[in-house]
């Protein structure tokens, strides 16, 4: 019944619609005409508080322009038919845009100043925010750790300027950025496939810990290169633990040097630094130093440079441009530390401890993740002494020792390297 | 006069006065519908336009299937009503009642008219969800029993089931308030 009601219920409904009076369909169901109409007069309730709702006439009129605007730019169609392709190209778009952004920001004039601006400068910001597009637009790892690389130095250039300028305070904060940036560097540079420059710089203990017999360590490592080329030396090396890291090459190089190192304490340090640095840099950073060295001592130098090439990792161009990076990375350390110490110098005494807080800060972090800082003029000195290995180095006291070192075989490369970074630091 | 068919096939093939004639047509009761079914006017009005773009946007793959072109553009409103409210049920909404209290649309405020849209509004929101559904389809959309069922995706019989008591309650909340 309840079923038949419904059906009535609708088709009165339906009859009223289109135009048939209620009066009339209820005559066609008399028995039922108490409970219709009610609900049929509902509907007609119903319907007239509907005709009230009617859309506003401006957004009538907006709603028809927007309409007509979207089916002018069939555009929208497509990219609701396809939606994988919109949401491809839209990535597309950006990337072109911010390349285009980019472009524009460092052909500008803007750009170009920006470029320039020093901490204390107020285009300084816009660089940095530049750097950050440069950064996120590296594809590969290499190129991320380039990228990085460079604003590693770029970070120790505005160092320098402020040390230079005896800013003390902005030399601080740049310390800080520039430890930031270097850790962001090394991090790039892991990645990229190169291994960590760090470990090396803090090993050798320079004039601090000048022992005449500290400097067999090094030799420690000895792995089987170094017992071929100078079995003799290996005793005295046994005691020394740290030279587990160090790869075969490096060792074997230093191997031959302690002979020579037992006489001049002064010497033995360098040498120590080059092995650290070797270690890091695989394959052909490590060679120059211990050409140095190994040359005075008797084993001749074709030998030990023939081992690094043995032991190179496969990849290359990939440790090669890694190499480059760390080099870089050290040289901008050294560069930085030097103009603090120079600052230092200059300084009353007051300011004296700040600019030493400075110099400890870049030693600590951006020379040595781990905790075995040591003191921060026999740190920078370690890095000089690198940098004059690779051809950059700086300061005074570590070319002299260089030089000791490299009294011997006038043929090899790395001697030649010291000599200029005497020139540069007698200049300073 | 075109016949709805005819006027479809135009606009599925890109036709934009047949579409615009179709627009013409639904426009109201779509926006009749929707209003009935969100809390004010600008929701209502944004969600109307947003039915239409997406229409146009997908009408080059609309295939005629003897159901009225309202029946399709109902079933966006539908989906986009549903969406809407899933939405602001996550913003924790309040019951209708108690959002126009808050609203602006303060009922000493508003019109005559516009307090018996209001009332209804309060009423088909009391209802359970399938009557309510039926009876904005029936009432507000005017859809027929067929394009209601198909656009439901429910029997004839259960529609015309669902209005009657849809009806039936309606009266009561109207009524009530009316009496009130």
């Amino acid at each position: 019944m309840d079923r038949k009601l419904d059906d009535i219920f609708n088709e009165c409904y339906e009859r009223i619609r289109s135009g048939d009076s209620l009066e009339s369909c209820l005559r066609s169901y008399p028995q039922y005409r108490a409970q219709l109409e009610p609900l049929l007069r509902t509907t007609f309730d119903i319907g007239r508080r509907v005709s009230y709702i009617q859309p506003r006439p401006e957004f009538k009129h907006w709603a028809q322009v927007r309409i007509e605007s979207a089916q002018r730019y069939p555009r929208q169609e497509t990219r609701a038919e396809t939606p994988a392709a919109s949401t491809w190209w839209r990535p597309a778009w950006a990337i072109a845009l911010s390349v285009i952004l980019v472009l524009l920001l460092t052909t500008g004039s803007t750009m170009a100043a920006s470029s320039q601006a020093l901490p204390t400068e107020p285009l300084y910001p816009v660089k940095l925010a530049t750097e950050q597009v440069r950064v996120a637009l590296a594809v590969s790892d290499t190129q991320k750790a380039q990228v990085e690389t460079e604003l590693a130095n770029i970070r120790a250039a505005e160092l320098e300027a402020m040390a230079n300028a005896g800013k003390t305070d902005e030399a601080t904060k740049a310390v800080d950025r520039y430890n930031d940036q270097f850790q962001k560097a090394v991090a790039a540079i892991i990645t990229a496939g190169g291994t960590e420059p760090q470990p090396p710089v803090y090993i050798p203990p320079t004039e601090t810990i000048p022992p005449v017999v500290t400097t067999p360590p090094p030799v420690v490592a000895p792995p089987a290169i170094t017992t071929a080329s100078e079995n003799t030396t290996p005793p005295v090396v046994t005691t020394p633990p740290v030279v587990t890291a160090p790869p075969a090459i490096t060792t074997a190089s230093e191997n031959t040097t302690p002979p020579v190192v037992t006489t001049p304490p002064v010497v033995t340090a360098p040498p120590a630094i080059t092995t650290t640095s070797e270690n890091t840099t695989p394959p052909v950073v490590t060679t120059p130093p211990v050409v140095t060295t190994t040359s005075e001592n008797t084993t001749p130098p074709t030998t030990t440079e023939q081992q690094p090439t043995t032991t190179t990792t496969p990849d290359k161009s990939k440790a090669t441009k890694a190499d480059n990076m760390i080099k870089s990375l050290k040289n901008s350390t050294s560069k930085s530390i030097t103009a603090l110490n120079d600052a230092k110098e200059k300084a009353s005494k007051d300011d004296k401890r700040d600019w030493q807080n400075a110099i400890d800060k870049i030693s600590k972090k951006s020379q040595a993740k781990s905790s075995t800082t040591k003191d921060t003029t026999s740190q920078s000195d370690n890095v000089t002494s690198n940098q004059e290995n690779s051809g950059a180095g700086v300061t005074s006291q570590t070319t002299v020792q260089s030089d000791n070192n490299t009294a011997p075989s006038p043929a090899s490369p790395s001697r030649n390297k010291p000599s200029s970074s005497n020139r540069r630091g007698t200049s300073r | 006069m075109l016949s709805e068919e005819y006027l479809v096939q135009q606009a599925v093939n890109g036709n934009q006065a047949a579409f615009t004639q179709l627009y013409n047509q639904n426009f109201d009761r779509i926006h009749r519908y929707i209003y009935i079914k969100v809390r004010d006017r600008a929701e209502a009005e944004d969600l109307t336009q947003d039915v239409f773009i997406r229409a146009l946007e997908s009408i080059g793959s609309y295939k005629w299937r003897d159901l009225p072109f309202a029946a399709w553009l109902f079933k966006i409103a539908h989906n986009r009503v549903i969406d809407h409210v899933r939405k602001q049920s996550k913003e924790k909404r309040a019951p209708l009642e108690e959002a126009y209290a808050k609203s602006v649309e303060d009922p000493i405020q508003m019109t005559e008219r516009d307090y018996e849209v209001y009332q209804l509004k309060v009423a088909l929101e009391q209802l359970p969800e399938a009557q309510r559904d039926v009876a904005t389809l029936r009432f507000i959309g005017q859809l027929s029993i067929a394009e209601a069922a198909r656009t439901l995706g429910k029997s004839e019989g259960t529609v015309k089931a669902l209005q009657f008591n849809a009806t039936a309650s309606l009266r009561k909340a109207l009524h009530g308030k009316l009496d009130g």
